[in-house]
């Protein structure tokens, strides 16, 4: 049976949390490393260990711990991210109130931000290579709409240090693509916009319905957010062999909202 | 598992008779989609149509009912006619000084002109029905430039993203995606046929995935497209090339 990672699966109303049962569903055995310890008692089929993704040590440790429960690691799904709720201090806070962009965010909103979101994809990738080369397999990271059109000053819930760890991402998957495609592993990389997970409810309470965090809603052509299922299971898809000859790309899910 | 959101659809495919027209009609089939499939090269249970031809797009029209999906594959470097539907591919490159005015009308008629039309009689009863997926055919030679297929090509798969974007625009507040695939090397039987299969093996050891690719290969993308996992995902275009160039 083929092992997937997922990063980040743990809250119950995210992203990965969908994609990691889904993954179940496609027969995988599925590890979840994730800060939310909360979490691990919902998701009794995933193997769960505690994981700090801003910390190189921490995702060592629980790449070990995953590898030597089941002895090979076929893909790794780096879903973590976020300009907040991403250390154990905020997990289920809600955003900060003030857009904080590059001009006006504290050097501690860049390290924590930059570290949660791009440092995090580096240190996984890196620390399950060994281990996805030796049968092949695939990577799916996930960047952000916001990475390709910014993040307009007077949104709330999103940030400028965001936007720029989010284009690390894609920079990110296209090297690894190259690094690892020799050896038949696929990485590709998923831009969403905006997707009603728990984080979008956690805005539009300080924010109200009308605006998400890029900005307003009325402005997506599709007239509607992303589901949360439809952006699993399209990460899902980069897992699998429907996609057995795209490595290097960002697929942008976005409603029409910027089609790069 | 199958892909959600497939089985029981209608789909129609253009470009079907052959390469990864036909790979498409054979894969959405498998995942239970009820498939019509065009072309002006006749085959097995296709429907001929020039969709060249605005009055033989509608004739199409009356046959293939309303689908939910439309893949537009229709098209290729050296335009089809009535007399030769399944042309040989050029065995050489194919300089600017060479593509005389007819070729080039002809192939951005092939490549751009069927897509318009046929998304023109087909959108407005997605729109009806609030629901639909339309998948159109770029190609690498509009997102790296080529080397080998003609300005001609590069400039009407060019055309093909500028509308994919314009119809994701209009027609998403209708319940309708509309996205380009952007095939790089894919070794179809035509393409093996013009001894292109034998690219030179510093090339394909070049593509990260070190492998040409396969109709299989795109089929996949389609399906996953007119799934689930493409419903927030339109006027985009998707790469799907082994690495050969990651677009934008």
């Amino acid at each position: 049976m083929k092992v997937a990672l997922v990063t980040g699966g743990a809250k119950p109303d995210s992203i990965g949390h969908e994609v990691s049962l889904r993954l179940v569903k496609e027969g995988m055995r599925v590890a979840v490393a994730d800060l939310y310890e909360e979490g691990f008692s919902a998701l009794r089929e995933c193997f769960c260990v505690r994981c700090d993704v801003a910390d190189p040590a921490s995702v060592e440790q629980a790449i070990a711990a995953v590898a030597s429960r089941f002895g090979r690691i076929d893909v790794l799904v780096n879903c973590v991210g976020g300009s907040w709720g991403i250390t154990r201090k905020d997990l289920l806070a809600s955003p900060p109130l003030g857009f904080r962009g590059l001009t006006n965010c504290t050097l501690e909103n860049w390290r924590t931000i930059v570290a949660a979101n791009l440092d995090s994809v580096f240190y996984c990738a890196r620390a399950a290579a060994p281990h996805l080369k030796k049968q092949g397999g695939a990577i799916v990271n996930v960047a952000s709409v916001a990475a390709r059109k910014g993040i307009p000053p007077g949104a709330e819930g999103s940030s400028g240090p965001y936007v720029v760890a989010k284009a690390g991402v894609t920079g990110l998957t296209r090297q690894l693509a190259l690094e690892l495609g020799p050896f038949g592993v696929r990485v590709n990389c998923v831009a969403p916009g905006v997707i009603a997970s728990g984080r979008l409810k956690r805005v539009m309470a300080l924010t109200g319905k009308e605006r998400g965090p890029e900005g307003p809603l009325s402005t997506i052509p599709m007239g509607r957010v992303g589901s949360v299922d439809e952006c699993a299971a399209l990460i899902v898809a980069l897992c699998t062999d429907d996609t057995s000859y795209m490595t290097g790309v960002t697929v942008d899910a976005n409603g029409a909202s910027y089609a790069a | 598992m199958p892909l959600e959101g497939l089985k029981g659809r209608r789909a129609l495919v253009t470009g079907a008779a052959s390469g990864i027209g036909a790979a498409i009609v054979s894969r959405l089939e498998r995942e239970g989609v009820s498939v019509v499939g065009t072309d002006i090269h006749p085959g097995n249970g296709i429907v001929v149509a020039d969709l060249t031809d605005g009055d033989e797009v509608e004739k199409l029209s009356a046959k293939a009912g309303a689908p939910d999906f439309l893949i537009n594959v229709a098209g290729g470097p050296v335009a089809p006619s009535r007399e030769h539907t399944l042309p040989d591919l050029p065995k050489k490159s194919m300089p600017l000084e060479e593509v005389d005015e007819k070729s080039w009308h002809a192939v951005l008629a092939a490549n751009l002109t069927t897509a318009f039309l046929v998304c023109r009689e087909f959108a407005p009863r997605m729109k009806k029905r609030k629901f639909g997926r339309i998948v159109n055919f770029a190609s690498i030679a509009a997102r790296r430039g080529s080397d080998r297929v003609g300005v001609h090509y590069a400039a009407a798969k060019g055309g093909i993203i500028g509308l994919t974007k314009t119809l994701a625009l209009e027609l998403g507040p209708h319940g309708i995606t509309v996205n380009a695939i952007a095939p790089g090397f894919i070794k179809t039987p035509r393409i093996a046929a013009a001894d292109w299969g034998n690219a030179s093996p510093a090339f394909i050891e070049s593509l990260p995935l070190r492998r040409a690719g396969t109709p299989d290969d795109i089929a996949g993308v389609v399906a996953m497209l007119c799934s689930e996992a493409g419903g927030y995902v339109s006027g985009a275009t998707i790469d799907v090339n082994g690495g050969w160039y990651f677009g934008p």
